[in-house]
């Protein structure tokens, strides 16, 4: 489905995530993390972190995300066709926990392509920029979302 | 006090320099703690019933398990504050069962505007070698 131009115009509100010791924990449990860094406060402080450090990827997630805020649900994607292709992050400043930070979604790219075997395929950039209590940048996360091609008929 | 890593350090990051880490099997319960920690409740990756009407043999991990997997790889060889950018490409899904076996490797060591940095392509494959996702870093690890 072609994208419509009211979604990629459209403004989205920020967002605010309050970083959590217990959801770092968590996020680095789930992962596998044998670094104190994300566990134990003391080690963390020892690390030369005010507090418990969040994990690489940690900003990539959900809990704060609707359909006010979050473009993906307006991409008018079939959801069985829609897919997760890339993730990137930039870290500017340690996100630790006990620091509130607000993001916004951008998106900042779009594009088309033929399928392999037809129909189009449609890549689509959100950007998220992160800002800590001052308005310093913490991070910046891009993820792609891809719309696969249409299998075609008949 | 738990002992804090010990990191690479900026000189033992040579160019193919290595770490390889195996994660896995794979299991239902791996996807639903890591729904429970991000939040992504996509059914695709915890109900069965869903995935298989939306027309996939099983459930599959959601990709940002194998990205965290791969942060992890590369955050506890450099050290978690020498990250700069982490960029992933996801390939294929993973499976239940699946073997996540992660490699990381320096493929240039370098010095720019004064900062010591290496660059780190890493990828997690599965037992049988097909690419789950590969990614790229840029680090500036402690000297």
């Amino acid at each position: 489905m072609p994208l419509d131009p009211a979604v990629l115009e459209r403004e989205f509100p920020e967002f605010v995530i309050e970083v959590e010791r217990g959801k770092i924990r968590e996020f680095a449990l789930v992962l596998g993390f044998n670094d104190p860094v994300h566990s134990d406060v003391e080690a963390a402080r020892a690390a030369g972190y005010a507090d418990l450090l969040a994990p690489p990827t940690f900003t990539r997630q959900f809990w704060h995300e609707n359909d006010e805020n979050d473009p993906m649900p307006h991409l008018g994607y079939d959801p069985k066709r829609r897919l997760h292709g890339e993730q990137e992050f930039e870290y500017h400043k340690p996100l630790v926990a006990g620091m509130t930070i607000r993001g916004r979604n951008v998106i900042i790219s779009t594009r088309e392509k033929e399928g392999r075997r037809g129909g189009k395929m449609t890549f689509v950039v959100i950007e998220t920029r992160f800002v800590d209590e001052a308005g310093d940048l913490v991070q910046v996360a891009r993820r792609t979302l891809i719309e696969t091609a249409a299998p075609p008929k008949g | 006090m738990p002992e804090l890593l010990a990191y690479a350090k900026w000189e033992e990051l040579t160019e193919g320099a290595e770490r390889e880490v195996t994660i896995g099997p794979l299991t239902r319960t791996d996807f639903v703690r890591f729904a429970g920690a991000n939040g992504d409740f996509n059914p695709n990756h915890h109900d069965e019933i869903y995935a298989i009407r939306a027309g996939f043999d099983k459930i599959f991990a959601p990709g940002m398990l194998q990205g965290g997997y791969l942060g992890r790889v590369i955050s506890e060889w450099v050290g978690p504050g020498a990250l700069h950018t982490f960029r992933i490409r996801f390939s294929a899904q993973a499976w239940p069962g699946d073997m996540v076996n992660c490699t990381a490797k320096v493929v240039r060591q370098y010095e720019k505007g004064g900062e010591r940095l290496v660059e780190i392509e890493a990828e997690a494959l599965t037992q049988s070698g097909d690419i789950l996702i590969k990614s790229h870093a840029v680090a500036a690890p402690a000297s």
